[in-house]
């Protein structure tokens, strides 16, 4: 059957045709026998071939025909599938662009936060002593508390 | 009757021709990029020395950092996948 795909489609088409006109044809010629005495022998065994031929032309016509919807719609959905995958490359690289750009802003943020903190370190240490307790709190709390044992000490 | 069964198995064979194949072009949901797969960090804890408040606020100020990026990674997760998604779905 792949031998069939180095045949040109216009080619198989015009033979899908030809086969079906074949069986049709020489079905309608089987009347003639009747003006040729001899051949009458033959009539019921050549309408048997002809409906024969016919019916396998019609196969194939209908083969060729879905064939042809197949490759058009495997070609269709390959282009679908490259559309897909450009699109997704760009909207990932878009979404990369996006995120370094949030963590550029929030770094920028901490920056000028710990400036901040600079500006006025001097007078809070002085007004404020931690205590070691609420150090102890304050540790406790950031501590992620669904993590392993191990690492919740 | 005989006619019958002939007509209806020529018409089955003939019908039989016009079956169709699914298509074989399958297109695969896109790996997420490496940098949305990376974990949030642990928060950061003081010494259990400091007595300092300045120190205190400088903990507490770069573990927001660290859950603004946290939240930021959460946040292209979602976008990502839901760009994705819909990309995905259009091929269908």
């Amino acid at each position: 059957m792949w031998m069939l795909s180095f045949i040109p489609d216009s080619w198989l088409y015009l033979a899908t045709i030809a086969i079906m006109v074949l069986g049709v044809v020489t079905y309608l010629a089987t009347y003639l026998f009747q003006f040729y005495k001899p051949a009458l022998l033959i009539q019921t065994p050549v309408r048997v071939a002809a409906v024969v031929i016919t019916i396998a032309g019609v196969y194939f016509f209908g083969s060729y025909n879905t064939e042809v919807e197949w490759r058009k719609r495997v070609e269709e959905v390959q282009a679908k599938v490259a559309a897909a995958e450009a699109a997704g490359k760009a909207a990932n690289d878009k979404l990369a662009k996006a995120g370094k750009q949030k963590v550029k802003v929030i770094h920028q943020r901490q920056v000028v936060i710990h400036e901040r903190i600079k500006t006025i370190t001097t007078k809070i240490d002085a007004e404020c002593k931690v205590d070691p307790d609420a150090v102890h709190i304050l540790n406790s709390a950031a501590k992620y508390p669904l993590a392993p044992k191990k690492d919740n000490k | 009757m005989r006619y019958g069964q002939i007509f209806l198995i020529a018409t089955v064979l003939m019908l039989s021709g016009c079956a169709s194949k699914p298509v074989p072009v399958v297109m695969s949901f896109p790996d997420v990029p490496e940098d949305l797969k990376v974990a949030c960090p642990d928060l950061g804890v003081l010494p259990v020395d400091t007595d300092k408040l300045s120190d205190v606020i400088g903990n507490v100020a770069d573990n927001y950092t660290k859950y603004h990026e946290c939240r930021a990674r959460v946040d292209n997760w979602n976008d990502w996948y839901n760009t994705q998604k819909q990309i995905f779905d259009r091929v269908k």
